[in-house]
């Protein structure tokens, strides 16, 4: 029967675009870092301010909040009306992930902040146009009694938002791509692997430390680590979806084999994400070469291939449906 | 007591002729090229062993509803009978609604700016004892519509009568849309 | 009586405010807040449903049936309910327009009503007094504005008027004609066994027709048999379906009869009393046996024996149904006949679940000896005028069992061009689309061209309209009144257009139109009426009560009980009710003194038809001949109808062309494959006549050696905005050629396909 029934394209419409793509890539950016930037704060070794792990914690500082407000501020511009935000604000359905997430951005965004002030301190103090800032800085050192409670509800909010990103796209069972308990922790190990790399470049980039062989080799291994997990998650996530009835079973054949999306999930994902920085590594590893350029280029490619995947879980979730 | 409405689709009489779905456009305005209602046919087997399958697509009133489960907002709502609506002021238009739907019901206005789906044209007719345009307007009688808590309603009597087919009822979202089995030809 | 109440008649027949939902639609009374709902006709095809529109503060907002026809309820089809989007397109015409360019050229100055008449009145009659009134061709879609248009035409003087009756159902009606003396109706409703040869309800609808027949199909007690090369709709609800090869329904016809006859499984008290001809259909058709018909249709022998046995175990209360635009091959006076001859021998005729005469009102007031139902005075005076037709239709030669009154469209290209048998130059069309309803419409284009004047009243600038020196804009059926039609069916039945809401941009009715034209050229002596209203009046005698309730339902039916004349329990009950008509009854207890008195030349159901037999020798008898629609082609192209649109009129409306705005060329895969085509490719479909490009939509419902197009599609007319170049118009492919002896033009074609 050719069509009488008019156009499909609302049907076929993505409503989640581009910018709920980066927004959940800023929001795992954010809470990676910060978890990262946290872990190294506690588990550091030498107490050098101008070593690659006291450059770590500060990149975190400044990305982390930085990330977040840039996502927030997506989220409420690609809503279809932005300017009745505020009904998020008024109105909570605590059984609607995207509720739970207002209320952890509502908790995690202010306390990101409160942190990286106090990590900048004393560069807030240097500067002079900065000084409105100071009663806040001495408002916080009030603070510095609390400050392991601070970092650790921080970071159990840290992991809120990456793991709630996931669930926001986990519960809808119309989806059948997203509608994985795999999803979630894969965004929290990808976030972590996305903080590490986004920390590291960032810690060279600008807050020049010194840097060893020790330190180097150390960082690569920490991501070979998070790597070899994303893979099996990947994987369990399509064999999930394999058993979860015909429908599901379609929608992830499509997903892997079928137009531009699948392409960009071998290459993209796979590809650049995993086997790229998966290589580098080990060429590293094995060859015992140490050199900066190698974690820089790992790291460039680990956040490309996080944002990739991204793109291809909001985009390939909503193309292909089975 | 509350209303236990339901929709029944008869595809067995259904001729895909798309009245249902001009009518809607006309009773809710609906905008161009977006439908709350559309009636769509599927050619199945080989020549000349073939079938069609009829299908409505719309929403289907899910008592479980996903879509007012994930709205943040409870723009999306159910009613005292169990209808769901969207409280237009309060819709801020985040779509997740639309991606929460395994009906594809859901669409956004263009001209509004909000979500919009079929209410059963609770406002307009089904509140004033009207029949939904599109049960009325039918050239077949394949829809009907009616109280479940009449015992004399078509509704009941056909619902006892029939093996009822509820859309993806493994999702238990327990729609108050139901569909006629095929009698006839190749089954889907 | 009647001129004493002729002013009280007037009143109710304008608008008169005490009458709810009626004509109060017109003038101030819209003005204030309101929500009304008046009854009408619906005008989006042919089959005129009764509806309703509901009015609030002077603009329409919702059309639905209207439920005082019990068949209707308040079913409306897809293009009944988009009327609304029709009469609010911006697309629409508003203004008259006169041709400022060349010929087609789409150039225009937008003139008054007034000023357009003024011109098109010089201009008839400058045509008149050059060349004759018959110079000039009259033609219309079947209904009023027809009936008017061919009254006015004869008293303009030309014989010349056409309807779309040859290019749409003239091969049954002709078969009617010739069989029955009328056209009979079929009662689905109570019918057991249908078979169908592409009658295609689910997709041309006719509401109550349509209903009738989706309760039957979805009736799992019921059987229905669908042939066609494509799975339609229908097919998609029957219990079997035959993709039979294009133009054979003949052949599978003939063997149905052959093996009735050869069994001995016919009615035969029915034939022998009540039909002439049996002897020599029996002798006729010896040869015609199912292994026969399997070459040319397609379907094995043994289906033609179980399907004769099964349809004779359902008899009467079975159907072998007719189509309604049936045109499908050259042999389809004979195809009709054959099936009107199948159902008489399986005595279906006016049995309950069988077929029947119309009950008009004339009807039942002769079987009931009683004048309590209405009838209609004639509203539009006909007087032929001793006038040679220039297709000879009625009159002489290969037309001669066509209907004077609706002619041969098919012919008018070459009348034109060749100026035989004498000049034409002028054309007066109203909602008439030739260049897209009929064949081969690059040769009626080119001899359009030499016309010297054409008007065209149409609700858009049609492809037609295009071409024309005058444009009229008409109002839709929304925005008008009209006189009272007769649409009894199994009782007697009324029906009346009311306005729904003053004309949106004052634009007139062709019967107002056409009324005042002929008062400019003074020939308008024979009409009583110059105002709707005085037409109705006119129409209804005078009886006020019997207006005053088509005003306020739009339906008028009496509460007669349904009478089938050989179902003794009807006409038991017929008798209660009436006792005169007692005097009518025949010993079965049935009115069967009905089937001496047919308007045949025998007064019989006539099965050999002697008549046709002396002019066209072998088509007397239904036999095996013009089954080929290949023409030695390896494809035939078929086309057909769509619940979405009508002929050549909706496919610009908004509504509709949403929901489908284009017509792919269906083709079996094993088709597309040979000729290396993919879901959605361009490629040419060419025959001896044209060479179109289309697209292509490659399905499994329909025969490898068939192509199939909806039609109405490929508009040319730019103003038509939406719908401007989008398909394929498979009338292109067609030939002016018609099937012998009722003229029909012939909608499947021989093609073969090239790539792009
Ligand atoms: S109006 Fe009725 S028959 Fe037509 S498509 Fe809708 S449900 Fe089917
Ligand atoms: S069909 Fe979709 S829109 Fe309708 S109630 Fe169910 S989930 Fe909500
Ligand atoms: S789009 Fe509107 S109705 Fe839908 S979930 Fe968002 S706020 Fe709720
Ligand atoms: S079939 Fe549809 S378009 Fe035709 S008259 Fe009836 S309602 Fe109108």
């Amino acid at each position: 029967m050719s069509p009488v029934w008019g156009s499909m394209a609302q049907y076929e419409m993505v409503h989640w675009s581009w910018a709920i793509a980066v927004y959940l890539f800023l929001a795992g950016l954010s809470s990676g870092s910060i978890m990262v930037a946290l872990l190294v704060k506690w588990n550091r070794h030498e107490r050098s301010n101008s070593s690659i792990w006291d450059a770590m914690i500060k990149s975190g500082a400044v990305v982390a909040p930085l990330s977040i407000l840039l996502g927030l501020l997506l989220l409420v511009v690609d809503l279809g009306r932005p300017l009745s935000f505020y009904w998020l604000l008024i109105r909570y359905n605590i059984t609607s992930v995207m509720s739970l997430g207002v209320l952890f951005l509502l908790l995690y965004t202010p306390i990101v902040m409160v942190f990286m002030l106090l990590v900048f301190e004393r560069s807030v103090m240097k500067y002079t146009f900065l000084s409105p800032l100071i009663a806040l800085i001495q408002a916080v050192k009030e603070l510095h009694s609390y400050a392991k409670i601070i970092e650790y509800f921080l970071f159990v909010t840290a992991l809120c938002i990456s793991s709630y990103t996931g669930f926001l796209l986990s519960a809808l069972y119309a989806i059948p791509l997203w509608n994985s308990p795999i999803l979630p922790i894969l965004f929290i190990t990808s976030s972590i692997s996305l903080g590490i790399a986004v920390n590291i470049l960032i810690g060279l980039l600008f807050f020049k430390s010194t840097i060893n062989e020790e330190s180097i080799k150390y960082l690569l291994v920490l991501d070979l680590r998070v790597i070899l997990t994303e893979l099996p998650l990947l994987a369990l996530l399509f064999i999930g979806m394999f058993y979860a009835g015909a429908e599901s079973a379609n929608a992830a054949k499509a997903a892997l084999s079928q137009g531009f999306w699948a392409g960009l999930f071998w290459f993209g994902v796979i590809g650049v994400g995993l086997c790229l920085p998966l290589l580098t590594v080990m060429i590293a590893l094995k060859s015992h070469v140490y050199r900066i350029s190698y974690v820089v280029i790992n790291s460039m490619v680990v956040i490309v291939g996080v944002l990739i995947l991204r793109y291809y879980i909001v985009y390939a979730g909503q193309i292909y449906l089975g | 007591m509350g209303k236990a409405y339901r929709l029944l689709y008869d595809e067995n009489a259904c001729i895909g002729c798309q009245a249902c779905s001009v009518a809607c456009r006309v009773e809710h305005g609906v905008p161009e090229d977006f439908f709350r209602l559309q009636v769509r046919m599927e050619l199945k087997g080989v020549f000349p062993r073939l079938g069609m399958s009829y299908e409505r697509m719309a929403c289907v009133m899910c008592e479980d509803a996903p879509c007012v489960s994930v709205c943040p907002t409870f723009a999306s709502f159910q009613d005292k009978d169990g209808l769901v609506h969207i409280d237009e002021r309060v819709c801020i238009t985040c779509k997740y609604c639309i991606l929460a739907c395994p009906y594809h019901a859901r669409f956004v206005n263009p001209l509004k700016n909000v979500v919009e789906k079929c209410d059963f044209c609770y406002e307009s007719r089904v509140s004033k004892a009207l029949l939904p345009v599109c049960v009325s307007i039918c050239p077949t009688e394949a829809l009907m519509f009616g109280d479940m808590n009449e015992r004399d309603s078509l509704v009941y009597e056909t619902s006892h009568k029939e093996a009822l087919i509820f859309p993806k009822a493994h999702l238990k979202t327990k729609p108050k849309v139901a569909f006629l089995p095929k009698r006839k030809g190749m089954k889907s | 009586m009647f001129a004493q109440n002729r002013r009280d008649f007037l009143k109710i027949a304008t608008a008169t405010p005490f009458i709810p939902g009626s004509l109060g639609a017109m003038g101030e009374l819209t003005l204030c807040c309101e929500d009304k709902s008046i009854r009408s006709m619906c005008e989006m095809c042919s089959s005129r449903c009764p509806m309703e529109a509901r009015v609030v503060n002077g603009k329409v907002v919702a059309l639905q049936g209207n439920a005082y026809d019990k068949a209707m309820g308040t079913s409306l089809c897809a293009r009944g309910v988009a009327g609304i989007s029709q009469l609010y397109d911006e697309q629409r015409l508003t203004q008259p327009l006169i041709r400022v360019g060349k010929r087609g050229e789409n150039k225009w100055r937008v003139v008054s009503l007034e000023e357009a008449l003024e011109y098109i009145a010089t201009k008839l009659n400058h045509l008149k007094k050059t060349y004759g009134a018959r110079s000039v061709i009259f033609s219309s879609k079947t209904g009023e504005s027809y009936d008017m248009l061919r009254s006015f035409a004869y008293a303009f003087g030309s014989p010349n008027v056409f309807s779309h009756w040859s290019s749409c159902p003239i091969a049954i009606e002709s078969a009617f004609e010739h069989t029955f003396g009328e056209t009979m109706h079929r009662d689905f409703e109570n019918a057991n066994y249908i078979l169908n040869f592409g009658h295609n309800l689910f997709e041309g609808l006719d509401i109550p027709l349509t209903k009738a027949m989706a309760r039957f199909a979805s009736n799992p007690s019921k059987k229905l048999i669908v042939f066609d090369p494509r799975f339609s709709l229908m097919a998609s609800k029957a219990n079997e379906w035959y993709p039979i090869k294009a133009g054979s329904d003949l052949a599978f016809v003939l063997a149905l009869l052959h093996v009735w006859i050869r069994d001995g499984k016919y009615d035969k008290n029915f034939v022998q009393h009540y039909s002439v001809g049996f002897d020599k259909l029996e002798k006729a058709l010896k040869e015609s046996t199912p292994q026969w018909q399997e070459r040319l249709t397609g379907i094995e022998a043994s289906v033609v024996e179980r399907i004769a046995d099964e349809v004779y175990q359902a008899a009467p209360r079975c159907i072998i149904d007719w189509g309604h635009k049936a045109t499908t091959s050259p042999a389809e006076y004979q195809r009709s006949r054959a099936i009107l001859i199948a159902n008489i021998l399986m005595g279906n005729v006016e049995k309950r679940g069988g077929i029947y005469f119309p009950k008009s009102a004339k009807r039942i007031n002769a079987i009931s000896f009683d004048e309590m139902i209405p009838t209609l005075n004639e509203a539009y005076p006909r007087m032929f005028p001793n006038e040679e037709r220039l297709d000879g239709a009625g009159q002489h030669g290969s037309y001669v069992f066509v209907p004077k009154e609706h002619g041969v469209l098919q012919a008018i290209p070459e009348a034109i061009l060749s100026q035989k048998p004498y000049a034409i130059k002028g054309w007066f069309l109203t909602r008439h689309n030739p260049l897209i309803t009929l064949a081969h419409p690059q040769k009626m284009k080119e001899a359009i061209q030499n016309l010297e004047f054409i008007v065209v009243n149409d609700i858009y600038l049609s492809d037609t309209a295009m071409m024309a020196d005058v444009v009229l804009p008409e109002a839709t059926y929304l925005e008008r009144d009209e006189g009272i039609r007769d649409q009894s069916d199994k009782v007697p039945c009324y029906t009346m257009r009311n306005c729904v809401i003053p004309s949106l941009y004052g634009t007139k009715s062709a019967l107002e139109i056409l009324r005042s034209l002929a008062q400019k050229l003074g020939v308008d002596k024979n009409y009583k009426w110059d105002t709707m209203a005085k037409l109705r009046v006119h129409q209804a005698k005078g009886d006020d009560a019997f207006l005053e309730v088509l005003l306020r339902r739009g339906v008028a039916t009496f509460g007669i009980p349904e009478l089938f004349l050989r179902e003794s329990k009807d006409v038991e009950r017929f008798v209660e009710h009436y006792p005169k008509s007692k005097a009518l009854l025949c010993k079965e207890g049935c009115f069967s003194h009905f089937f001496h008195t047919l308007q045949t030349p025998s007064g019989k159901v006539e099965i050999f038809c002697e008549m046709v037999e002396k002019i066209f020798e072998g088509y007397g008898l239904p036999c095996a001949v013009d089954m080929d629609v290949t023409q030695g082609y390896p494809y035939v192209l078929t086309s057909g109808k769509s619940a979405i649109h009508t002929n050549g009129h909706t496919h610009n409306i908004p509504y509709l062309h949403q929901l489908m705005s284009d017509n792919p060329i269906w083709m079996h895969p094993q088709t597309a494959k040979a000729h290396g085509l993919k879901m959605g490719d361009a490629f040419y479909v060419e025959n001896g006549i044209a060479k179109e490009k289309a697209t292509v939509f490659i399905t499994e419902g329909i025969r490898p050696d068939t192509l199939f197009a909806y039609m109405g599609f490929g508009r040319d007319a730019p103003s038509l905005k939406r719908a401007h170049g989008k398909g394929l118009n498979p009338s292109k492919l067609l030939s002016l050629r018609s099937a012998p002896v009722c003229g029909s033009m012939i909608t499947n074609v021989g093609v073969k396909i090239t790539k792009v």
